[in-house]
């Protein structure tokens, strides 16, 4: 397939079986960076037009756990799909590793999203008629890592391993999302991008949720993006960028961390 | 004023448009079916009954024995109003070189009987020599007052003046007797003349049938049967009651159907009208939760939720009842007026009548609101704190039965897993799919089922059983080599001696008037089918008799049986050999040996069964054979099937509007479950989305999906259609004619295709919602 029917991919990008390969990426510790040039994202036309993003600029590292922030109709939740691939921007660049994602065919983005994204979302969003287990081993399946063996692991990761067989109306709150956890981090995306994930938990729970987002951000070496409206959640992060009516109001390194176990709210 | 929650009830029909008007669409041609066909019932049975007050149709026929002594003691019952005699026979007619069997019906010499009238259409009622026709053989003969028919009667052909054209009630359907129930005007014609004439044509010494017309004060049934305790005194050969008179009973046995289609057709169309309001209602109620919490945390009373959810049935309820019902007035107006005209009933009326549109609108209206009350009450005992703390109902979750049952499944990858478990996800939802594919199948073996079963019964009485290809009738008794010479007419192949005459039969303590024929054992012109199914040979003695007598006599093979030969005045005993399964008529069949031993007298030959060469020119051998001064009278086979096959296309039609009925009920209730299942599990679709799988790929598993489902209702339904259609074709069962199910294999290949052909177009809304899900606002989303 030519490099122009890719969309810009380079050749030496591609697998004769037709799959993206980002080749510098090493097994077990995959890292991708984002950069976000002036990217807009406008809902509706003429008078009703309203613009979700204003020109962002942003640029997110390899490795890097960013956490969001600002109200609701800041525009986060709106930069984060993006970012994901689930959502287009109405002008702008998002690249990925170098790679325009605007560029890409739709089978070529689910392709991406598929091998390079890991989502959890605020209301877990698991399938019912799944087990645990079977809700992890269903994108294990679909990335070609449908051994057992990578399931338990994962779910082992999160702590669920001894819940693999239970369905989602048997679990709680906390538990689902640390089995939709562990089904983003099945397929060892570079990227990881959290929406809100501790939006439907109790404090503790929620705590437990964000260390263990850290703690597999610092094994793995995933960059994650994390939304929240939560203030408090971006003391823990390396990075914290705040947004306000879709525009990027402040974007800084946070000095020294904290562990999420110490977060208060 | 519209309120703002009757705003909302008709914004949100609005907004699943499509789901509304397929119910309203289902409701509609339920409704317009029954009203369509009761309607036509009764305007048919006025048409009919109408008929025989405005023609004095006589209520009782009473033939042979001393006849005029029977009709001077039935005059003196109470209840009997009117008994006239009469000369009736059958003879051979000719008409434009055509020779076929023909019946002569004696008149008063004044005109119009008093019994049994006639309707005029040309001309006027016959005087001196003439005849009257009637109207089926005058039309398909062309003939016009002024031509000539001629009669034979028993020595030479006599020519008659056609006087005029008529209709009578006794030949609306034109059959020759119970027996004979499916005729053509080409072997069989009806003509009527001065009884002085028919007494002469026929050769009676007396008038040979009585009929009778009651009072209508008394209890009909008393009289009948003191009208047949007193004609078997008079030893009366057949008294048959108005229901049995051939042409009546074979038209009641079909308006009867109307009343049966009134029936059966709206209750599936209207079943599954209401399960398809049930499942999109229900699922309305469940995605507005949080809002029906407000309503009543605001002070909305439970009255009011319940009833605003009413409404959602009641809408659809009235948009299809109420056109269903003015369709189907008026197509039964249409119906009715075709009926009549192409079975020429001399009265048509059609009315008005108000109880049809009550029950037409109750049923529309009551499935729909039926089907929408459980949601309802579910609506209005929403408990509002906690819906509008955004708790929602746990998902099911839990291994299919397949799985359970078949351990082996349980190793299938995840998303087949996930599909077998969705089936099983919404066990009412999905059973009312199955039950949906059932009904349809039902609707559709019920109509393509008669289709098959009349083609078989042809197939089986004209082709498999009777395999002549005409049969030729004597003007008088011939020997065998007057039979043999008929082979010498050029196309024909064989010919075989046949005796045939009315008989009366009596077994088991009751009386049955039929036919007796008479054949060789070795005959290769008639094959005897056995209860069993099996091909059996005519016995060297005892006689064999249709089925009937078994089922509704209660004979037995060895039971005796006296036969009455009326035209030979002569009585013997005889046994029945066997029984034999034909579709038409109850015949009693003898060989030429067994016969006249009975008889004690030589049986003449009075018809042959003719077989052409293959390849022939029908006509030109008919023309061969009816130029021989011995034949009287020629009876094509084939012709016969072809005038049922002309019938049929009405029929057809019938059928054919309702497999496109039922298409459309259960494109329905499938458009409506798979909708909603989808719509259902729309954050599901958008997670499968977001994590990387394809599209095409979801597509594809809510395809499987679909199929299983309705691969579930396949099996099930075809069962159901065929006990169904098999109950719906005994109902047609008489000594006349008896419908036994059958279905082609292929029909049910067809028919499972036909779902899921509908199964595959009834996704498609679906599908087209998947393809256009958009993945950020659903994931969003608490709840689809």
């Amino acid at each position: 397939m030519s490099a122009s029917r890719r969309g810009g991919i380079a050749a030496d990008q591609v697998a004769p079986s037709g799959r993206m390969l980002y080749s510098h990426i090493e097994e077990g510790k995959a890292r991708m960076s984002i950069a976000f040039t002036q990217l807009w994202k406008t809902y509706g036309v003429g008078p009703t037009a309203v613009d979700a993003l204003r020109g962002i600029d942003l640029d997110i590292p390899q490795g890097e756990f960013t956490v969001m922030l600002g109200p609701s109709g800041s525009g986060k939740t709106t930069l984060l799909n993006i970012a994901g691939a689930i959502d287009d921007a109405t002008s702008g660049t998002v690249k990925v590793d170098g790679i325009d994602l605007n560029t890409l065919s739709r089978d070529e983005t689910v392709q991406f999203r598929r091998e390079h994204v890991g989502f959890v979302f605020q209301f877990f969003n698991l399938i019912p008629t799944l087990t645990a287990a079977e809700n992890v081993q269903l994108v294990a399946e679909l990335t070609g890592h449908d051994d057992g063996e990578r399931t338990h692991r994962v779910l082992t990761d999160v702590g669920l391993a001894d819940r693999a067989d239970h369905f989602p109306a048997e679990l709680s709150g906390g538990e689902q999302q640390r089995v939709a956890i562990a089904r983003a981090l099945v397929k060892n995306p570079p990227i990881l991008l959290c929406d809100e994930p501790t939006g439907e938990l109790d404090f503790e729970t929620g705590r437990m949720i964000l260390s263990l987002l850290r703690r597999l951000n610092r094994e793995h070496g995933q960059s994650v993006l994390l939304v929240t409206h939560n203030a408090a959640v971006g003391t823990m992060a390396d990075r914290v960028v705040r947004l306000r009516s879709g525009s990027i109001v402040e974007d800084r390194h946070v000095e020294a961390p904290v562990e999420a176990e110490e977060l208060t709210w | 004023m519209v309120t703002p929650l009757r705003r909302k009830l008709l914004r949100d029909i609005g907004r699943h448009r499509p789901q509304f008007v397929a119910i309203a669409i289902t409701i509609f041609l339920g409704v317009m079916v029954f009203a369509a066909s009761y309607d036509s019932f009764q305007n048919l049975k006025a048409s009919y009954d109408q008929t025989f007050v405005d023609f004095r149709f006589a209520n009782l026929f009473v033939r042979g024995g001393n006849t005029e002594a029977f009709a001077a003691d039935a005059a003196g019952i109470p209840g009997v109003e009117v008994v006239q005699t009469r000369y009736v026979a059958d003879l051979p007619l000719e008409i434009s070189g055509v020779k076929l069997l023909g019946r002569v019906v004696g008149l008063p010499e004044s005109g119009q009987p008093l019994v049994n009238q006639l309707k005029v259409i040309a001309g006027a009622l016959p005087r001196g020599d003439g005849v009257v026709v009637e109207e089926h053989m005058a039309r398909h003969f062309g003939l016009v007052v002024g031509d000539h028919v001629s009669l034979y009667d028993d020595a030479a052909w006599i020519q008659a003046d056609v006087t005029g054209i008529v209709s009578s009630p006794e030949y609306i359907w034109p059959a020759r007797d119970r027996q004979d129930i499916i005729t053509s005007p080409d072997n069989f014609g009806v003509v009527f003349a001065v009884q002085s004439r028919a007494a002469a044509w026929t050769g009676l010494d007396a008038p040979n049938e009585a009929v009778l017309a009651y009072a209508g004060t008394s209890d009909d049934a008393a009289i009948t049967a003191q009208l047949t305790d007193l004609a078997a005194s008079h030893a009366a050969l057949d008294v048959m009651p108005r229901e049995l008179q051939p042409s009546n009973a074979a038209l009641s046995e079909d308006i009867a159907g109307f009343e049966e289609t009134a029936l059966f057709f709206p209750l599936l169309f209207l079943a599954a009208a209401g399960m398809a309001a049930y499942v999109l209602i229900g699922r309305l109620v469940y995605a507005q939760r949080p809002y029906i919490g407000g309503l009543l945390a605001n002070g909305f009373t439970r009255r009011q939720i319940a009833g605003h959810f009413l409404g959602y049935g009641l809408v659809p309820g009235l948009a299809g009842a109420i056109p269903g019902a003015l369709a189907g007035i008026w197509l039964a107006r249409v119906i009715t007026r075709l009926y009549t005209g192409l079975l020429s009933v001399p009265v048509t009326l059609v009315q008005f009548y108000p109880t049809t549109v009550v029950i037409a609108l109750v049923f529309g209206l009551g499935v729909s609101v039926v089907a929408a009350l459980a949601p309802a009450l579910v609506a209005s005992r929403i408990h509002p704190a906690h819906v509008m703390r955004g708790e929602s109902p746990k998902g099911r979750g839990g291994m299919s039965i397949i799985e359970r049952i078949f351990p082996p499944a349980r190793r299938l990858s995840t998303r087949w897993r996930m599909m077998l478990r969705n089936i099983g996800r919404n066990p009412r939802r999905t059973a009312y799919t199955i039950i949906g594919v059932v009904l349809s199948l039902m609707l559709v073996l019920v109509s393509w089922g008669m289709i098959d079963t009349v083609q078989h019964l042809l197939d089986r009485q004209f082709v498999q059983i009777q395999r002549q290809d005409a049969t030729v009738y004597f003007t008088a008794p011939v020997d065998a080599d007057a039979v043999s010479r008929l082979a010498d007419v050029n196309g024909v192949a064989a010919a075989e001696p046949v005796f045939e005459s009315p008989v009366s039969l009596s077994v088991a303590g009751r009386t049955y008037a039929t036919s007796l024929v008479v054949m060789d054992p070795a005959t290769t012109m008639h094959r005897f089918a056995a209860p069993s199914g099996d091909w059996v040979s005519l016995p060297g003695s005892g006689l064999l008799v249709g089925t009937t007598l078994e089922s509704d006599f209660g004979a037995r093979v060895g039971d005796p049986v006296s036969v009455t030969v009326g035209t030979a005045n002569v009585t013997f005993m005889d046994t029945i050999a066997g029984f034999v399964d034909e579709p038409l008529g109850t015949i009693a069949y003898s060989s030429w040996e067994n016969a006249a031993a009975r008889a004690g007298v030589p049986i003449p030959v009075t018809s042959a069964l003719i077989r052409y060469e293959p390849g022939v020119d029908p006509a030109a051998v008919r023309d061969g054979l009816t130029s021989l001064s011995t034949v009287a009278a020629f009876e094509d086979a084939k012709a016969m099937l072809n005038t049922v096959q002309d019938f049929m296309g009405l029929f057809y039609g019938f059928v054919g509007v309702m497999l496109v009925f039922g298409a459309a009920m259960s494109f329905a209730l499938m458009f409506n479950t798979m909708s909603v299942n989808i719509v259902e599990r729309a954050r599901e679709i958008a997670t499968l989305l977001a994590v990387g799988t394809e599209r095409r790929a979801i597509s594809r598993l809510v395809t499987i999906e679909n199929l299983l489902v309705t691969g579930m209702g396949i099996p099930l339904g075809l069962v159901a259609g065929y006990y169904v259609s098999a109950a719906a074709m005994s109902s047609f069962a008489s000594d006349m004619f008896r419908f036994d199910l059958y279905v082609r294999p292929t029909t049910f290949v067809l028919s499972a295709l036909a779902m899921v052909i509908v199964a595959l177009i009834a996704q498609i809304p679906g599908l087209r919602i998947v393809q256009r899900l958009r993945i950020p606002e659903i994931v969003k989303e608490r709840s689809a």
